[in-house]
């Protein structure tokens, strides 16, 4: 698509029918929760935009949340969104390498300045600005350069958003989210470990719509597909109610299709789309194959007990500690009671007296 | 750090610790203290039959005293029944205390646990009422009785909000269901709730003091 | 029998005029402070402390205390009545009184002197609500710790001051000495009623009280003449035959040890293997069940009640009754110091089954019974006098529920009381005594 192209026209120009076209715009409103009288709003800002610029960092990540997005489900609309912008620069996609990429990457900045929308996946490490380079720029002030000038910061996955992996204990990296580096843009936390890849693509559309950040929740994520928990989409929601669990992997409740808490499923405090959107074109999520949901998209997650201890479990420590609190206490307790005891002797010393 | 993080983390950690601290050092130094030893010749008894035996005559009156104190009776029995059974029956916490003890045992329906949650809280507003508007227990009670009431009463209320996911987000609820009870178990060692680990040294040795003499404690 | 005694309404001018005029000891409240505490310190201990810190709170001991029910005064809710106890362990004793000093009010003179009332008025030690509680406190005993305090701050009553003062320093108790047991004896020796005084080679020893001379003396001779008859080589010491204890009653340690060693280092000098308990509730419980352990000794002799001695030389074949056929109905008042603090409640039964008579029981009886509310010379406080009438009520009650023609009891200070409350009420049920039922049925 040629860079003064409206999407509009590139559409046309691939063969794309009217008709198709606005099948995408009643899906993508759908998606985004928006009444159908939004469809048309969404069908205009589709066809009249041109095509932003966006600049995609990689930093400390595995690169799932690449393989997550550009996994095409189909030659379908997904695709389409993506040459519906002009993705400047990735590390995984673009086919340019050293001072080339570089190079592109400044002069796209230049060009858009204001205007351009920066992605971040992975997370920084603030720890030494060593530990993650790039044409030997730290991720640091690659991420402080590359923001100054950009509309908006979209930090893909819960590395970029919260910490992610690398942040989880001992996090020797000191591994930080864009959002506790960059505090005078607007950021969108788009969490998942990966994030489901129509959740990225509805942010995109919503921004490509409207030209503006959707309605976010407390941590910073779009509230379309973070706003409710998986326990409440969850449908083996019954048998929690009931108090039917599956206690070990394939036993008799996991084959019945019984509830995972026993088995660590963190459902109930984890906010995501899996549980309605799912994976794979709607394929399944983790539940339903049979194993708990770990709470990707939540800060910390890795930190948060094990993934098979239940959520009551709690992180209370050890029972060493607890062992040592009693010894304590009996000290306590022995010691109160030697003090007592001789001053009862005392008191009854002085009547003999 | 969420505040569900801090109630199931440190929160959690530090009122484990001050409960099994508090629980050890009040037991222990009231055992500790002597009692000069009994040198009269009993009568032929079992002394530890005799203890055993009065910790479990005494959850029930002697029969010239069951009229006057029934309605206590009746409602003791079924507040720590319906107690018991929600705190120890309901999957999600014996999850916790396996990871406690180390072992766990069979949970009972949900629905099981919510009747007897809600039994216990009726009854135990009940007997805040009585205890607050009957002559004796109004005379005699002091500040350590009704916080007591209190602190047992608003884990079962926020229990219950939180299995049922009512009045806000799930994870508020759950933190301060957790909170509460980190409120009761700090508050337990200092207070009345203590009882529920002195009942059995206190009706042993009324069973062993008035076995030896002959006479069902 | 035709023996002198003194009447009832005699006996009730005596006991109005003990006291009268008296002042209450003179001290400092200060002073009253310091000995109440460091009595509370000398007797607490690890089963007071268990107790003190197993309260509920729930307040069923009121519903089983006599007062209480009498009354409905919450005042006198047993919990209360040692109160000023669990104030002071928590702040002194207990594990956590750096913490409970915080709140915990201290003690005062005027918490002292508001607890005579209520520990001596109001409370009989009859061991009722002990039973009752659910945690298996024993809450009479932490009473009796409040009294020992009180009595250490000078708080006994006037009354009961000058009766403590009569046995601690003369040896003698309503005016009751060796002199008067010698002049009993020897009208019964008149009537053919033989009392052993003073041999020094007997095997059995029997005790009195003064009541029984003064006002039961058929009680007394009805004893005489029951170890007479029994294999027993027994006597009675003119120095050493008062089993009424009156250190126990009023909380003063001094007096009770004294009143114990009295008895013991006779017994123990004369070789006696068998005490042998007259007709008194505390007596029993202060000798058999704390006299070894306020001598510090495990005692060389056992001690009986007369219902244990009788069932077992009823046994052993050195007894025996005529069965009376008539099937009279009686009802017997368990003693409480006898009975639940005492562990003797089914002998009196049997042998009176024995008799013939048909034994009913009242709607509580055994270790449930209800107190006379006399507590053992208790009824010698004039303040008090209101309240034991409304006790003995609930006696009444209990009585009349059984319909039974007599009423027998175990206890010459429970029959007194019981005597003064049916005279009160115009109630015509004879009160009587088991040993003289006993006595008056004897097999030749």
């Amino acid at each position: 698509m040629r860079k003064d192209q409206t999407l509009g026209e590139f559409l046309r120009s691939q063969g794309v029918s009217r008709r198709g076209f606005l099948k995408y715009c009643s899906a993508t409103a759908s998606l985004m929760a928006l009444p159908p009288s939004a469809v048309a709003q969404v069908a205009e800002a589709l066809a009249t935009a041109r095509r932003p610029s966006v600049i995609w960092l990689s930093f400390q990540e595995c690169t799932g949340c690449t393989e997550s997005l550009t996994r095409s489900h189909a030659p379908t609309v997904e695709s389409l969104i993506f040459d519906a912008i002009s993705l400047d620069y990735h590390h995984t996609l673009q086919a340019a390498a050293g001072h080339g990429a570089e190079a592109a990457r400044e002069a796209a900045m230049e060009e858009n300045k204001g205007k351009y929308l920066l992605v971040v996946d992975g997370s920084i490490p603030a720890g030494n600005n060593g530990y993650s380079t790039i044409a030997g720029i730290s991720n640091y002030d690659m991420l402080i350069d590359t923001a100054k000038d950009a509309f908006a910061i979209v930090a893909v996955g819960t590395c970029a958003a919260f910490g992610g992996l690398p942040q989880a204990s001992p996090n020797p990296t000191g591994a930080v989210s864009v959002s506790d580096i960059i505090t005078d843009k607007p950021i969108i936390n788009v969490s998942g470990c990966p994030p489901i890849p129509v959740v990225i693509t509805g942010v995109l559309a919503h921004f490509l719509t409207f030209g503006t950040i959707p309605a976010l929740d407390a941590l910073g994520r779009p509230a379309a597909f973070f706003g409710q928990n998986i326990h409440d989409r969850c449908y083996r929601r019954p048998f929690y109610e009931r108090g039917e669990f599956a206690e070990t992997f394939d036993d008799e409740g996991a084959r019945k299709g019984w509830c995972l808490y026993k088995l660590g499923c963190k459902g109930p405090t984890t906010y995501n789309a899996c549980a309605t959107l799912k994976w794979n074109q709607g394929a399944s999520f983790p539940i339903q194959s049979g194993h708990g949901c770990i709470g990707c998209s939540e800060p910390s997650f890795w930190d948060k007990g094990g993934f098979y201890d239940p959520i009551s479990a709690g992180n209370w420590g050890s029972r060493d500690a607890l062992l040592g609190a009693a010894a304590a206490g009996a000290a306590l307790g022995v010691g109160s009671a030697l003090a007592a005891r001789a001053r009862k002797r005392k008191a009854q010393a002085q009547e003999e007296a | 750090m969420t505040l569900l993080e801090f109630a199931s983390g440190p929160g959690l950690q530090w009122a484990l610790w001050i409960f099994v601290f508090g629980v050890v050092w009040r037991l222990i130094g009231a055992l500790f203290l002597l009692s000069r030893k009994d040198l009269t010749k009993p009568r032929e008894y079992n002394s530890m039959k005799a203890g055993l035996g009065a910790i479990l005559s005494r959850s029930a009156p002697a029969h010239a005293f069951e009229k006057s104190i029934r309605f206590q009776h009746v409602t003791g029995y079924v507040w720590h029944f319906a107690l018991f059974v929600s705190v120890l029956f309901f999957a999600p916490h014996i999850l916790f205390f396996k990871s406690v003890l180390g072992f766990g045992w069979p949970h009972l329906p949900n629905t099981i646990i919510l009747v007897t949650a809600i039994t216990a809280t009726a009854v135990l507003i009940a007997l805040l009422i009585r205890r607050a508007t009957h002559p004796v227990q109004r005379f005699i009670s002091t500040v350590d009785d009704y916080i007591s009431i209190f602190v047992v009463l608003i884990p079962l209320i926020t229990g219950i909000l939180a299995f049922a996911h009512f009045g806000a987000r799930y994870e508020t609820l759950l933190a301060i269901h957790l909170l509460s009870v980190e409120a009761m178990l700090i508050w337990f060692p200092f207070s009345k709730l203590m009882h529920a680990i002195m009942t059995m040294p206190a009706r042993y040795q009324a069973g062993t003091a008035f076995g030896r003499r002959g006479v069902k404690a | 029998m035709n023996i002198e005694a003194m009447s009832l309404q005699d006996f009730r001018g005596l006991l109005q005029q003990i006291g009268e005029g008296v002042a209450g000891v003179d001290m400092s409240d200060e002073e009253r402070v310091k000995r109440a505490k460091k009595a509370f310190m000398q007797k607490l201990n690890g089963h007071r402390a268990v107790d003190l810190d197993s309260c509920l709170q729930c307040g069923m001991c009121a519903e089983a205390c006599h007062f209480y029910e009498a009354t409905q005064n919450e005042k006198y809710a047993p919990v209360y009545k040692y109160r000023l106890l669990r104030r002071f362990y928590r702040r002194e004793m207990s594990p956590m009184r750096w913490f409970y000093r915080l709140f915990t009010p201290d003690i005062k003179a005027a918490d002292l002197k508001e607890w005579q009332h209520l520990v001596y008025d109001t409370c009989t030690g009859c061991g009722r609500c002990d039973m009752i509680c659910p945690m298996g406190i024993k809450i009479s005993a932490g009473i009796r710790v409040v009294r020992h305090g009180l009595a250490a701050a000078g708080l006994v009553p006037p009354e009961m001051r000058i009766v403590r003062n009569e046995q601690r320093d003369e040896n003698k108790l309503f005016g009751v000495g060796a002199e008067q047991l010698k002049a009993l004896a020897a009208k019964l020796g008149e009537q053919g009623i033989d009392i052993p005084l003073d041999h020094e080679q007997a095997d059995v020893m029997l005790l009195t009280t003064a009541v029984e001379i003064l006002l039961f003396p058929d009680t007394f001779a009805s004893s005489a003449r029951i170890l007479n008859k029994s294999s027993a080589n027994w006597t009675m010491f003119s120095d050493a035959f008062e089993a009424t204890n009156v250190g126990i009653i009023t909380g003063d340690d001094p007096t009770m040890k004294l009143a114990i060693k009295r008895i013991v280092d006779k017994a123990e000098a004369c070789g006696i293997k068998t005490v042998v308990m007259p007709e008194s509730g505390h007596a029993y419980q202060t000798l058999r069940w704390e006299g070894a352990t306020e001598m510090n000794e495990q005692l060389p002799f056992e001690i009986l009640s007369m219902p244990e001695f009788i069932s077992a030389e009823i046994k052993a074949g050195h007894l025996s009754l005529n069965a009376q056929s008539n099937g009279a109905s009686v009802t017997y008042h368990d003693p409480c110091r006898l009975a639940r603090k005492g562990g003797v409640m089914q002998q009196p039964r049997d042998v009176l089954a024995a008799l013939g008579l048909d034994v009913r029981e009242t709607p509580a009886n055994r270790r449930e019974n209800y107190c006379c509310g006399g507590g053992c010379g208790e009824y010698v406080l004039k303040d008090a006098a209101d309240l034991r009438q409304k006790a003995f009520e609930i006696k009444k009650r209990e009585f009349e529920d059984t319909g039974a023609d007599t009423v027998v009891t175990g206890c010459a200070n429970c029959r007194v009381n019981l005597l003064i409350g049916a005279e009160n009420s115009g109630w015509q049920t004879p009160v009587t005594s088991f040993v003289e039922t006993v006595a008056a049925n004897l097999a030749d």
